[in-house]
């Protein structure tokens, strides 16, 4: 299980010899790519047009950003929630426990958490004697087995559903190991019913939010299972974590973004759940939390605005470039070690973990752009990629080959006549290792060419010496 | 210096653009509410029936569980019982306790959304959040005058209402989950089953 | 439409180092389509470097091909690649700078596409080729349908190929893995991109590859060669031309 994205190539060695996994990917495809695009056909509205809005809703807000954080602080504050600022993961770790031991809370249950996974808050709250339990059915599965989640929505993205029974059979232990578990609908069933206790009896619960509104002070969550509502309202205390840029002006704005998220991710026009959370239960109500905290959480996202980099912080999480993605449908997401995987892992990481951790992210893309055409939000995410590209050039951290190589061809392709000649002589001397076969198999550098192809031959004299005989021979 | 000082400073020293606030976004028009409203509730998996008064209710929703083999029993959250005449069903009885996993639960939905087929529940006390999640079939009664186009037009109602209250819920379908080889499976941790009754007196 | 266009051919550093006929046959189209052909002093657009995040030698490299092809009404490059980095990469590089700012902008308005160009800019609608009974394929490269809006044109011009059938890929919007200095970087995860592409082609039923970007050209090829696989694989200029005499990429001469 890789968890250093250091280990890229190693881990995606791997993952592209495994075959189970290969299955698993194939319906990036055919489940996610093509639910995408039957619902932009489908949208009544004209899709571009509504890129564009969201686009426009996102910049407002990050260019108003401290603003509207106060501004919901102040709403949210007002109606009896509390808002807390987390400047890292650490911080953000403290806070969550800190209001969990203040509660007295010792059972815990979490909706599905993208930045509970960033800070590494559950082997945290584990240390610390607290054991939450995840109820969204692709973060159980996962915890069950002790793996990250692999893809940013589809936490289980990577099993099959054998290996999903497996998981139950040896984690379920209680229950009749003669059942049958070959539907997924029975997979299905087992996890509600064994979590269905846990929600009843859950001290706390841990959400995310998929988006904050400045004006109405709320935060909004868009699910599918349930999960998340029943985290939220049954326990005495719900705890929001986010991150600082989710935030929107107001809920027409978060409307707006919910109808580019859906789309984007799973295909739907809308999810089963849209839950506006405005504050603790109202006086008279006998649900809802009576503790209700919202963590905002930077872990170097401040630090991206004013860089090229900043239109990153756009992203909402639909995870349509990651379903795009050739590089990421090739390896999957546990080859890249982090949180955020993909294209959107390879634009953001380099900003959250820094430029020498996460290298390969930006570096391991064709710049093939299907990612930016796919983003409901427009992020320039190849450009982006090149950005980190060239911070790490500049700061001295790129392979002393590779900067070798790029400066000896910047040197030739500075000066014409030196060009020309070392072209002539290449192109000779490719030709001639060709042979009759007219291809290349080998050559002392580039190892990474003939790793896995052969080089068809060159012609054997370059353009502008041919180019130089025709109009030679013209005069 | 606090978190909240060290952010806001932080955010605050590197912002360089200014962007505009676009316009309002002017969804897709939508033709005729009822329509619309009735084939996207289906499109999510659930069911709708039109009825003409309130009086039809209580045998409507006889017949629903009968239809799904589900006991007479419907759990009912507080106040709302008495919107209806419930003798009109004799073998339906009704529980004011909280509805369990495979429980059915009634639920009023004073607005709706024509665009997703979508049911607006701001939580009260008498109508309690959590219900929409924990029963195993839900019941909603929507009138077709509650009907409106978009989710911004919900909010703006809700909000002309009053104070938006501690949480709404947007409801659209049953629950649902795709975890498993991205195939999706109706009914997961919320109700495995929805059903819409559209009064249209 | 200016009546006889002078135009400056991009030759590209693959074309000249490894296939120089896809350069003659591209100027052959060129001056079918009525135009002055130049080939100014030239090396490389810089690409290499711009991805590679070397930002300096990126715009010592531009800058020569700035001033190079500034006296030209038109740069054409049979390469939706460096096309693409003239047009669209260019500006980003010298956005607000005093001194090539403007002079970038003029460039990269008038920087196009080899096919693009034919079609939209000289109204070409036909060619007077064949080539006899063969089934091909045609790869879009990325950077010619998302840099440069490529797509039509070149089917366009192949349908007037007499004797030649065109098939389909199923999957035309996804990339080969060759992406530059990807492909010797990341290999594996190139090659896995490559097999996918080549088994596209395959499925096709084509036994003539055809494209526009040499670099994809390449990187497929000597993958199928790697594996045994016999497909032609051919620059589409050299096909419209009718310069297919000679052998295709790395065959044998005969």
């Amino acid at each position: 299980m890789n968890l250093d994205p250091q280990r890229f190539r190693e881990a995606g060695q791997s993952a592209l010899a495994d075959p189970g996994l290969k299955v698993a990917l194939g319906r990036l495809k055919t489940h996610f790519a093509l639910g995408r695009t039957r619902a932009v056909a489908r949208y009544a509205g004209d899709w571009e047009e509504l890129r564009e809005q969201g686009r426009a809703i996102r910049d407002y807000a990050l260019s108003r950003l401290d603003s509207l954080l106060e501004t919901f602080e102040r709403n949210l504050m007002a109606r009896g929630g509390r808002v807390h600022w987390a400047r890292d993961a650490q911080e953000a770790r403290d806070i969550v426990l800190g209001i969990l031991r203040q509660n007295g809370a010792r059972s815990i249950i979490k909706g599905k958490s993208m930045v509970s996974e960033e800070i590494g808050l559950n082997l945290f709250l584990e240390a610390n004697g607290i054991a939450p339990v995840e109820t969204d059915l692709g973060e159980y599965i996962v915890q069950l087995r002790e793996e990250p989640p692999s893809h940013i929505i589809a936490p289980a993205f990577h099993l099959s559903k054998e290996q999903v029974a497996n998981t139950f059979r040896w984690s379920h232990t209680d229950l009749d190991p003669s059942r049958l578990l070959v539907e997924r609908s029975a997979l299905v069933s087992e996890a509600r019913s064994v979590l269905r206790a846990r929600f009843e009896s859950a001290d706390a619960g841990i959400t995310g939010a998929n988006f904050l509104a400045a004006d109405e002070g709320a935060a909004v969550l868009v699910t599918n299972e349930g999960n998340g509502d029943l985290s939220r309202l049954l326990p005495k205390t719900h705890i929001v974590l986010t991150g600082i840029e989710k935030i929107v002006a107001d809920l027409d704005d978060a409307a707006v973004l919910l109808r580019l998220l859906t789309r984007s991710a799973t295909g739907q026009e809308i999810s089963s759940y849209v839950s506006v959370m405005l504050g603790p239960r109202s006086p008279g109500q006998t649900d809802g939390p009576e503790n209700f905290h919202v963590v905002l959480v930077d872990n170097g996202r401040s630090k991206l605005i004013g860089t090229e980099a900043e239109e990153v912080l756009r992203c909402i999480r639909c995870a349509a470039c990651l379903n795009h993605c050739p590089v990421y449908a090739a390896v999957g997401g546990h080859a890249y070690g982090a949180t955020y995987t993909g294209p959107i892992g390879a634009a953001l990481n380099p900003g959250l973990m820094g430029v020498r951790m996460a290298h390969h992210h930006p570096n391991a893309s064709t710049f093939c752009g299907r990612c930016a055409e796919v983003c409901p939000v427009k992020i320039p995410l190849p450009k982006i990629m090149r950005h980190w590209r060239a911070r790490e050039y500049a700061s001295g951290l790129a392979p002393k080959t590779m900067v070798m190589g790029v400066s000896l061809w910047a040197f030739f392709a500075k000066r014409p006549a030196f060009y020309r000649a070392a072209a002539k002589i290449a192109a000779r001397v490719l030709k001639t290792f060709g042979g009759r076969a007219g291809t290349i198999a080998s050559l002392p550098l580039l190892n990474g060419w003939f790793a896995v192809r052969d080089f068809p031959a060159p012609q054997g004299k370059t353009f502008h010496e041919l180019w130089s005989e025709r109009n030679d021979g013209a005069r | 210096m606090t978190g909240r000082d060290d952010i806001l400073s932080s955010i605050r020293n590197r912002r360089v653009k200014t962007a505009p606030r676009p316009a309002l976004y002017r969804p897709p028009a939508v033709p005729d509410l009822v329509t619309v409203f009735v084939e996207r509730v289906r499109f999510a998996n659930a069911e709708v029936r039109l009825l003409s008064c309130d009086a039809d209710v209580p045998v409507a929703i006889a017949e629903l569980l009968r239809a799904r083999n589900l006991p007479a029993v419907l759990h009912v959250p507080p106040g709302a019982a008495s919107n209806f005449a419930w003798d009109m069903a004799p073998g339906l009885s009704l529980e004011a306790s909280p509805p369990g996993s495979e429980d059915a639960a009634l639920a009023i939905a004073p607005l709706a959304i024509a665009e997703t087929g979508t049911l607006a529940y701001p939580a009260a006390a008498d109508a309690p959040a959590s219900w929409h999640f924990r029963a195993g079939f839900e019941i909603a009664i929507v009138r077709v005058e509650n009907i409106l186009p978009h989710m911004e037009t919900a909010l703006a109602r809700l909000k002309e209402r009053g104070d938006l209250g501690s949480t709404i819920n947007f409801v659209t379908g049953p629950s649902r989950t795709g975890d498993i080889e991205q195939t999706l499976e109706i009914g997961a941790h919320g109700p495995k089953a929805l059903a819409i009754l559209v009064i249209n007196a | 439409m200016i009546a006889r266009p002078k135009v400056g051919l991009f030759v590209t550093c693959l074309v000249d180092l490894v296939r120089p006929q896809i350069g003659f046959a591209a100027i052959k189209l060129l001056e079918r389509a009525g135009c002055d052909v130049g080939v100014p002093v030239q090396t490389c657009c810089g690409q290499p470097a711009w991805n590679s995040g070397a930002d300096r030698h990126a715009a010592d490299l531009a800058r020569r091909v700035i001033d190079a092809f500034e006296p030209f009404d038109y740069v054409v490059a049979p390469s939706g690649s460096c096309a693409g980095m003239i047009k669209r990469h260019y500006p980003e590089i010298f956005e607000g700078d005093a001194a090539y700012g403007s002079k970038t902008r003029a460039l990269a308005e008038k920087t196009h596409e080899l096919l693009s160009f034919l079609v939209n800019v000289r109204g070409m609608q036909d060619v007077v080729a064949e080539c006899s009974g063969l089934r091909a394929c045609y790869h879009d490269s990325c950077s010619s349908l998302r840099e440069m809006d490529v797509t039509d044109e070149p089917r366009d011009l192949l349908s007037s190929v007499r004797g030649l059938e065109l098939a389909e890929l199923n999957e035309p919007e996804v990339c080969c893995g060759f992406g530059g200095l990807f492909s010797v970087k990341y290999p594996e995860i190139s090659e896995r991109m490559a097999d996918d592409k080549i088994a596209d082609m395959q499925s096709t039923g084509a036994t003539l590859v055809l494209g526009a970007d040499l670099g994809c050209l390449l990187h497929l090829k000597g993958r199928m060669q790697r594996n045994g696989i016999a497909m032609e694989v051919r620059h589409i200029a050299e096909v419209l031309a009718g310069m297919t005499d000679d052998p295709p990429l790395g065959a044998a001469d005969t």
